[in-house]
């Protein structure tokens, strides 16, 4: 791929852009409060937009496109069950809690709810994913740049990383979400037009239907067993791994995104954050699934659309996307398409450089090292917390480099943490007999049994460290099952510890518990406030998809 | 420096310069190789036409405000 002056100017006036934001913003930036959470000032349309795009980094954009070719339409379940409902759940039942609490991260919420322990042990956690899976965008990014563009990977590291220090630094959370609006814009225009032409090359849908084999074609036929479907998953560990557990798990406990829709400037406001942002996230399938779909079709009707192997000789499948804006995109509008690449990764990487500010001088700093400080002393904490989170992720990045599988390391930690910790949420938040030492002591454990399945078990050559009692038919699969053991594992212990321990007194739970809270009457009367009306709307479409692509 | 607060200016303008260098990389350099010579132009226009709305729909607040 060989990319002309045009080309480059694109992508300097992206990066010119984005640092001229973090400098705009630099002079509201006045307070700690103002760096790590904007406020509470930020509007209704970009907390929804930087709510979606918090999540459109590396893996979305790259990941979805390989995913697409490799599984087909099946991929679309991450988005119509593995998102919708669990974001439309966020809005309406938990958001009341977190906006109610006026708790300013996750973490916070839990020493609220339950004790200054479950909330150490969360923000360490977090902490550690967020600079982890920041360094490994990072690295990702590099290494894209390298394969595809022949760029030094140290300069890119460096570059990209520079880039992103630079407007976080300046413009804190507040530069970040704003760059995040900027960058959904950009990956959408920028990648629509090859879904465009690559739909007309293969002929259209119709082209697609003749083309591509018909067990790809589909959202739940040959999901009753895991050997009927490219997926390798059984309608089961599909339902309650994914669209329940891995669902919930990440869309309504990770800080990176709900901190998105804690910075609205009201309750109403930040209820409608999470529900209006999976109007697009419902739709963006056809962005970032689609050119996998339309790369089968390509090779079945063409020559020279082969994907590349990587170093084990298997198929390269994160290659989709590049392939195919170096074989359909011309100059210029190649920049705009790598540009949007570019956008992705630093998306993702400035979200959790910002979550891990937040929660690092809020639940770590603020509670345990120095409390009562001044707004100007955490405003400090907070920029040096921005250089470390930057300097921790250029490290992980080589680390990266070093172990080939360290970003299914990092996938599987997630499904390890994010699980159990959505039980514990929901136990915590809708049982006011959940106790404190219950809920800790379930997180330890449900952890543990993530950690245990994992050695006991194996897919496509991976886990089993400790047995091999059960071979499961994909990585995707493995990952499914996992989350739903240590989700149930969680809950059993937290429910039976807690029925043994002493609770918390009622009158501390008032604005935590649902049954304890009163409840908010909804006195909007356009429907378009109201986050329920909204909530069944997206629902109700995301069902007649469903049945449609069945 | 007020205006470039307005997040929709921002977008707004990124999309006019990034638009406006698709469309004129097409008026000086023309049709490009491969299967949608024009694919530079129509991107572009459409980047133009949605970097006009998000400016127009900034300066709209302001002229309510």
């Amino acid at each position: 791929m060989k990319l002309q002056l045009i080309d480059y100017l694109v992508i300097a006036i992206y990066f010119l852009f984005v640092i001229t934001i973090g400098y705009v913003l630099k002079k509201k930036i006045k307070t700690g409060n103002d760096f790590l959470m904007s406020n509470k000032s930020i509007p209704l349309w970009i907390t929804s937009l930087a709510f979606i795009s918090a999540n459109l980094g590396a893996q979305e954009v790259l990941g979805m496109a390989a995913n697409g070719a490799k599984y087909g339409l099946y991929t679309v379940h991450f988005y119509w069950l593995g998102a919708a409902l669990a974001m439309i759940f966020l809005g309406i039942y938990m958001m009341p809690f977190y906006y109610g609490s006026k708790a300013r991260s996750v973490p916070e919420y839990l020493a609220l709810r339950f004790d200054e322990k479950t909330r150490g042990f969360n923000a360490i956690t977090f902490a550690i994913m967020t600079v982890f899976s920041s360094g490994v965008s990072l690295y990702a990014l590099a290494m894209l740049l390298n394969i595809v563009l022949g760029w030094d990977f140290n300069v890119s590291i460096f570059l990209a990383a520079g880039i992103v220090f630079v407007y976080t630094f300046l413009g804190g959370l507040t530069s970040a979400v704003y760059n995040e609006v900027l960058q959904f814009f950009l990956i959408v225009l920028g990648i629509a037009p090859l879904v465009f032409i690559g739909l007309d090359k293969v002929g259209g849908w119709e082209g697609i239907v003749k083309s591509v084999e018909d067990s790809k074609l589909h959202l739940w036929k040959g999901m009753s067993s895991a050997a009927t479907n490219p997926m390798g998953v059984d309608a089961f560990s599909l339902v309650f791994g994914l669209g329940f557990v891995l669902a919930f798990g990440y869309w309504c406990t990770d800080f990176l995104v709900v901190q998105r829709a804690m910075i609205s400037r009201n309750l109403n406001e930040a209820q409608r954050t999470p529900i209006i942002a999976s109007v697009p996230k419902v739709l963006m399938p056809a962005i970032v699934i689609m050119p996998g779909i339309i790369l089968l079709a390509l090779q079945s009707q063409f020559t020279g659309y082969e994907l590349p192997t990587n170093a084990n000789g298997q198929t390269d499948y994160n290659m989709v996307l590049p392939l195919l804006l170096n074989k359909l995109y011309p100059n210029g509008i190649l920049g705009i398409g790598i540009t949007a690449l570019i956008a992705s990764f630093m998306s993702g990487m400035a979200g959790n450089v910002t979550a891990f500010n937040t929660v690092f001088t809020f639940d770590i700093y603020q509670s345990y090292i120095k409390k009562n400080a001044s707004e100007k002393h955490y405003l400090y904490v907070g920029k040096a917390t921005t250089v470390v989170g930057i300097l921790i992720s250029i490290a992980t990045a080589y680390i990266a480099k070093s172990f080939n599988s360290i970003m299914d390391l990092l996938q599987l930690v997630f499904s390890f943490i994010n699980a159990p910790l959505f039980a514990t949420f929901f136990l915590g938040m809708f049982w006011k007999r959940t106790t404190a030492n219950g809920a800790f002591w379930g997180l330890v454990s449900g952890t543990a049994a993530a950690a245990l399945t994992h050695g006991l078990t194996t897919a496509e050559g991976k886990g089993g460290w400790i047995a091999n009692l059960h071979d499961f038919y994909s990585g995707t699969s493995h990952a499914f099952n996992i989350a739903w053991i240590s989700f149930v594992v969680c809950l059993i212990s937290t429910a039976l510890i807690s029925l043994v321990t002493k609770p918390k007194d009622k009158e501390s739970l008032v604005g935590l518990v649902y049954s304890l809270t009163p409840k908010q009457k909804d006195t909007s009367k356009v429907w378009y406030k109201n986050p329920l009306v909204l909530g069944c709307i997206v629902l109700v479409t995301t069902l007649i998809l469903n049945i449609i692509f069945y | 420096m007020n205006k470039l607060l307005d997040l929709r200016f921002v977008i707004g303008l990124f999309f006019l310069a990034t638009g406006s260098l698709l469309v004129g990389h097409y008026v000086i350099v023309g049709k490009s190789q491969g299967d949608y010579p024009t694919i530079n132009l129509w991107s572009g226009m459409g980047f133009l036409l949605f970097g006009v709305f998000m400016v127009l729909l900034s300066l709209r607040k302001e002229e309510e405000g």
